[in-house]
């Protein structure tokens, strides 16, 4: 039998339910390859090691039993620091949280445990999700499995990274601005950020409400449809959870795209792309043209507005959500202070990393006295049009595309002092944040020197059907997602 | 339009105080290029005119669900993330001189 360790999420819970496989075999083949690998890579901030051998254990019993096993039976899935478990260390990357430990469990983690999935660790991040490279993580940065000079892509790098280097077959993360999609490009994996909504949002550590989703990280799109199946749906406890049918998720066997009328927006197609990123992107375009799908060339006019429209609005409710770290109720708190406000501004200094207390700095300009109106105030009047411009052009074409990042993997410690430098990674996946749209990257390619590229798919909200069908054809009709960066 | 903002050592003080933050003296001058390097950025929607009037509220739509009361996490386990407490509740230092 092949290595269980290069099965997909899909395959291990076949594997397990039919009880091929002991749920328990798969769990250790995964914790062995963690311990023997990820000191090199440092995709995850610490595993459940024994309990989740135990969770295997049950899965296993369960199965002798002669119970339903769920359809995520024994699967292995890692997650983002910044979604809580109860009773076990959540720190979202920060000192802030260091040591803290949440009395309630994620919605999103809840409903992997009640399909069958095995918790197996926490996933390293850029502090409270503020980055695009995994460098802002208080714990260290994660290195690129392809490229061990390069960083992982960010903010979910920890997640993209063990799911690369075929540590878990799984990773959830969270997306505000591409933090799913872009660490996905970089480590040559596919990455789905849902629509608004879609997913409960309830135990992920806020970052930009109205941005904030949870997303999931996989070798192929096949297990990105699993774990939706799973996730999806409303949830008392998020009040912008949505109650939308799913439509159907199974796998689609065609092998063409005829009938299928691909947007190709120029302003995130040329302007600022690194050659072998834009090449790739071509070669995909000639691709999907070849299998029978149009490609219409179409226009988002306002798009150059979204890095300044997001990074305000983001950094805004960062702000305030942030506030909340106040030193009393969790969290970091420094002694000494005589009185409480001294107290509060302490620990938040001292808690906090640099590049968390300059969006908490420009998000506070942004909602300010004397500039709210100017910056705040319009840029949520801009994310409007951004909105129009999508619904404009989605009455042209039933999906877009675009490269995911306008470049590959960096490397390490290459953009750290230049905060915008950091931001423009953005460029491409902020777009369909702003409008709250479900997003996928996938790859395309690689640079001549083995950097993985990342192609984006955007579809209208509530239509990751779409997205998952056609990337499932891509992915069938190529063979970039089968290179592994690890044997 | 209203002139770009100056933002200085005395736009910082102030945006430090309100949210609670200290920025030390060393710091202050790489803190300010990035700041007025963003803030460059952010000036390009100053360009924009014949905006929508309003946007629509993050929230807008979102159903509201009975206004119920649901069982309350446990006080212990709330209470064990604090760094100090006594009898049920938090302590911090003193908030208003006697």
């Amino acid at each position: 039998m092949t290595d269980l360790h290069q099965l997909s999420a899909t395959a291990l819970a076949r594997l397990v339910r039919s009880g091929e496989v002991r749920a328990r075999d798969v769990v250790r083949s995964f914790l062995d390859r963690i311990d023997r690998l990820d000191p090199d890579y440092h995709a995850f901030l610490d595993h459940r090691g024994g309990r989740a051998l135990a969770d295997a254990d049950a899965v296993d019993t369960a199965r002798a039993r002669g119970a339903d096993l769920g359809p995520l039976a024994g699967v292995p899935i890692a997650w983002k620091d910044n979604l809580v478990l109860r009773g076990e260390v959540t720190s979202a990357g920060s000192r802030m949280l260091d040591g803290f430990r949440s009395p309630y469990t994620a919605t999103c983690l809840q409903r992997l445990t009640a399909a069958g999935a095995i918790l197996l660790g926490r996933t390293n991040m850029d502090e409270f999700g503020m980055g695009s490279s995994t460098e802002n993580s208080a714990y260290g940065p994660t290195r690129n499995p392809w490229r061990p000079d390069c960083v992982p892509g960010g903010s979910s790098g920890g997640s993209a990274a063990a799911v690369a280097a075929a540590l878990c077959p799984l990773a959830l993360g969270s997306d505000t601005g591409g933090s799913v999609r872009q660490p996905a490009a970089l480590c040559g994996v596919v990455g789905l950020k849902p629509s608004y909504g879609r997913v409960s949002r309830f135990g992920l550590i806020a970052y930009a409400s109205s941005l904030d989703c949870v997303g999931a990280l996989a070798r192929s799109v096949e297990d990105l449809a699993l774990w939706l199946r799973v996730a999806a749906g409303v949830d008392d406890a998020d009040p912008t959870s949505v109650a939308a049918p799913l439509p159907g998720l199974e796998p689609d066997h065609r092998d063409d795209l005829r009938g299928v009328r691909i947007g190709v927006p120029w302003e995130l197609n040329g302007p600022g792309l690194e050659d072998e990123v834009a090449a790739s992107t071509q070669a995909a375009i000639d691709a999907l043209r070849g299998l029978g799908a149009e490609i219409v060339e179409c226009s988002l006019p306002r798009v150059a507005y979204a890095v300044p429209t997001y990074y305000l609005i983001a950094m805004a409710e960062a702000a305030s959500n942030l506030a909340r770290y106040d030193g009393v109720r969790y969290g970091a708190r420094s002694s000494g202070a005589r009185r409480c406000e001294e107290m509060t501004t302490v620990s938040r200094s001292r808690g906090f990393g640099v590049e968390t207390q300059l969006r908490i700095l420009l998000g506070t300009f942004g909602l300010s006295i004397g500039y709210q109106q100017e910056y705040y105030g319009k840029a949520t009047r801009v994310r409007e049009l951004l909105r129009a411009d999508f619904r404009q052009v989605f009455g042209q074409c039933d999906l877009l595309l675009s490269p995911t990042s306008p470049v590959a993997a960096f490397p390490l410690g290459s953009r750290v002092d230049d905060p915008l430098a950091m931001y423009l990674c953005d460029a491409l996946t902020v777009p369909a944040s702003l409008a709250g749209l479900p997003a996928l990257s996938q790859p395309c390619g690689f640079t001549t020197d083995g950097r993985p590229i990342g192609l984006q798919w955007m579809a209208p909200p509530l239509r990751e059907d779409l997205l998952l069908q056609v990337a499932h054809v891509f992915e069938r009709q190529t063979d970039h997602h089968q290179r592994r960066a690890l044997s | 339009m209203p002139p770009a903002p100056a933002v200085d050592r005395a736009l910082l003080q102030r945006l430090a105080e309100l949210a609670r933050l200290h920025v030390p003296a060393e710091r202050q001058g790489e803190v300010l290029r990035s700041m007025q390097r963003v803030v460059a950025a952010f000036d390009a929607l100053r360009e924009l005119h014949d905006l929508p009037l309003d946007a629509a509220a993050p929230t807008a739509g979102v159903p509201l669900r009975p206004d119920t009361a649901e069982p309350p996490l446990p006080l212990d386990e709330v209470l064990a993330n604090a760094r100090q407490t006594a009898a049920g509740m938090f302590v911090v230092p003193r908030v208003v001189d006697a």
